[in-house]
This record gives C-alpha cells, structure tokens and sequence, in this order.
C-alpha cells in the first residue's frame, strides 16, 4: 500500500484513540473513519489492531519531535538549544490532550508502547544535541557519544517528570540547563 | 525518619500513595510472620507475576498455613502486595542510608548510592517480571506525574545524607538528579555506562555530577550571571525577565 494509505490509516486510528481510547478502537472504526475497507487495512498493518496502536503512538512520537525540531531552528547556542527546547516539550506534554488521556485512563496499553520508542527516541535526542555541543567545546577528557546519550536522558527525564524544577520559568530552565545539564558536558562558560 | 510511600490499592494495582508513614520496615509488630511471607510473596511474583499469585500460592510458597497468611494480613492478597512494595521500598533505602551514611566523601557518596541502587533494580527478579509480563503496573510509576512522586520519595530520603556537603536545598535537587540517572539507565540500559560498575559510576559521577553541583551552587550564590533566553512565543503570557538565581537560594 502506498505511504499515503499508511498515513491515512494511522491518523484515522489517533482520531479513534483520542475519541474513545485505545482499548475500544477496533479495526473496524479505524476502518470506517479512514473510508476505507477492513481488508485495506489489514493488508497495510497485517498485525491487525496492535500493530495498528504501535504504529500510531509511533507517529504522534515522530510528529512531536518533528515540532520540537522546528522550535529549536534559529538557536544560536547549545544553552538556547536546550532552554527552548525543554521548555516547548515540557508544556506540549502537559498540554497534549489525548497522551494526558489515555495516560489517565489506560497507561497499561500506552507505556510499553512509548517505552518501546524511548530509546529511539533518546538516540534522535542524542543525535541533534551533539554538534551543538562540538560547536560550543566539549570539556577537556569526555567522550562525546557519552556526554549526548547522558544529555538525552537527562532531557527526557525532565520533560516527562520535572520533579522540583518548574520548567514554566525560563530563570529555572537556565539554571537546570547551565548545571545538571552542561556543566560537566562543555568547557566552562564562554561569557554571556 | 520517614518516607512516602504506602500504598493504595484499587483493581489489584500498586500505586504510592501520598500518606508519610514511619521509615521502618512494616513488619513485626503484628504478626511474626510477615517478614517471611512478604519474601514469600516475592517469590511468587518472580515466577507468576501479581494477577496469578493467589493466597495459596503465597502460604505454600511461605511455609504457613491459609489462616496464619490472614492473621498476618486481613485484607489479604492487596494489603499483602501493599506490604511487599512498602517492605521492598525500606529494604532499597536502608541499603542506600547505609552505603551514603558511611560515605567519607561527596564522591563516594554519589557513587555508593548509585551503584547501590541500581544494583538492586537490576538483581530484583519480582521487579523485572513485572516489567516483562505486566508492565502497565510498573512502568506506571516510571512515568509523568507518578515518576514525579517517586523522585520525590527517593529524594527526600536520601537529601540529608547529602546534606554534609552542601545546603539542604541543594542536597534536595541533587538527590533528586542521582535517583533521576539511576532510573533512566535502569529502565533503559546503556551499552556504554553501566552503573552497576563502581568505575563506571564514578567516571559518571566526576564527569558530569561533581561539575553540575559546583555550578548548582555557584547559579544559586550569583556568582554565575544567567540572562536565559528569550522563549519566543512558547509562554504567551509570561516575561522572561532577566533573573538570577532559580528560586529560594539558601545561605
């Protein structure tokens, strides 16, 4: 099936989960939302229902990071890098109606699912913050896939659970960012 | 001492509860065989998980009879799977107050609790059962606003013993920070650090923390000037107002 179907398929499937939840989205409202029969989608996603939920939680993962990328377009620095972008995730989660739903209703079928994407997910992370962090110097004797991963799940640690630190208040962020983050990441602050 | 945790059961699912409850392991007092079935318990749990592990299973697996499991537990299957985590919960944090209570330096401290930790999670055979065949229930506490709860709870215990080496608001945050890496590489384990490994855990703890709490404490005294970025747009209505120093710097 062309990507087109696939994609059709997988936004039809969001729109049922965020109507009704995950566990009472069939194949077949999937099927009717997208106008399409059963056996097309069966044919897209022969793993039927939970390959279809994988796939989805997989897109609204993609689309995500694909806005928190464009948030941090136009950073000049790491420091920004990193503010900007802990801030618009922090409050895209917290304001994502349908992830804070079924997070409430049914985190048994969302969290092995988004568990499955994290590392994936913290590979992507790692993967955008390292030549930021080249760029800015990295500290004398560190390894740099090393300090990325580390960033990573300190970035993703944050944005999902914030713990003492209020990520509304950019004073907060640039404090977070300047010393659990980057300080034994990149050389000592270059002014500013 | 004490620590949040305690717990509520509704459906046969664990959840910490908000209550503080005395930082001694519930046992004891009530029954003398609560200790050995709670371990019961855990066994059960490594081999069938929580949906098939039955009051039976836990008297055979314990070595007590049906009515000594009641007396023990009135509530029954819930109130005992209550007990384990609560019971598990003081055993981790007895562990970690003795390894930073004996600690002479920052460094080992950070190091002993984290290998200390982490070795735990990962050697846990009812934990990572549960992770494998019903994993809503644990990755329930791994994630947002419970995951939040659970930083908290490790955190506040383990901040004073931290707190010969820096502010008690400091120690806080830090303590926070260590339980925070301790579960991001036990939930998803790293092929290049693993803290488990007592040089691993220090080269983690030198590299990245002991710089960090440094400029924790200088961001908190001013001694580091932040003007933080200006947040176009992502908070519509809030300033971003040159300002210093996070809030509540102490002394």
């Amino acid at each position: 099936m062309s990507v087109d179907a696939r994609q059709r398929i997988i936004e039809a499937t969001y729109a049922c989960v965020a109507r009704r939840g995950m566990a009472k989205t069939t194949v077949e409202d999937v099927a009717r939302e997208a106008g399409i029969s059963r056996a097309t989608v069966y044919r897209t996603f022969p793993g039927g229902r939970d390959e279809l939920v994988d796939a989805t939680v997989s897109w609204a993962v993609f689309d995500f990071f694909a806005k928190l990328y464009d948030r941090i377009q136009g950073a000049t620095d790491l420091e920004e890098v990193m503010e900007r972008g802990i801030m618009f995730a922090h409050r895209s989660i917290v304001e994502h109606e349908v992830l804070q739903r079924v997070m409430q209703t049914e985190p048994d079928k969302l969290l092995p699912a988004l568990t499955v994407e994290s590392n994936r997910i913290r590979e992507g992370i790692a993967e955008v913050l390292a030549p930021f962090v080249v760029d800015r110097g990295l500290a004398p004797g560190v390894d740099l896939s090393n300090a990325a991963d580390f960033l990573a799940r300190m970035v993703l640690s944050y944005i999902s659970a914030p713990g003492r630190w209020d990520l509304e208040d950019p004073a907060q962020v640039a404090r977070l960012v300047r010393s659990e983050l980057l300080a034994g990441v990149v050389v000592p602050a270059s002014g500013g | 001492m004490t620590y949040r945790s305690n717990v509520a059961h509704a459906q046969g699912e664990l959840r910490v509860a908000d209550t503080v409850v005395p930082f001694v392991a519930p046992a004891s007092a009530e029954s003398p065989h609560r200790v050995r079935i709670i371990d019961g318990t855990l066994a059960c749990l490594a081999r069938h998980g929580t949906v098939k592990t039955t009051v039976d299973d836990i008297a055979r697996e314990s070595g007590v009879s049906r009515a000594t499991v009641y007396r023990a537990f009135p509530g029954g299957r819930d109130e005992i799977l209550g007990a384990v985590v609560d019971t598990e919960m003081a055993r981790l944090f007895s562990a970690l107050g003795v390894r930073l209570g004996t600690a002479g330096t920052l460094t080992t401290a950070l190091v002993g609790g984290i290998v200390e930790a982490s070795t735990r999670l990962r050697d846990h055979a009812a934990l990572h059962f549960l992770v494998e065949h019903e994993p809503g229930m644990i990755l329930g506490h791994l994630a947002f606003d419970e995951s939040d709860r659970l930083l908290v709870t490790a955190s506040r215990f383990t901040a004073p013993f931290l707190a010969r080496w820096m502010s008690p608001h400091e120690a806080e945050r830090v303590a926070e920070w260590a339980a925070r890496i301790v579960l991001s590489y036990a939930i998803s384990p790293s092929d290049r650090l693993d803290l488990c490994d007592e040089a691993d855990a220090t080269l983690l703890v030198t590299t990245f923390m002991l710089p960090g709490i440094e400029a924790l404490q200088n961001v908190s005294t001013g001694l580091i000037d932040i003007t933080p970025y200006p947040t176009g747009g992502i908070q519509p209505g809030g300033g971003h107002d040159t300002a210093r120093g996070g809030g509540g710097a102490p002394a």
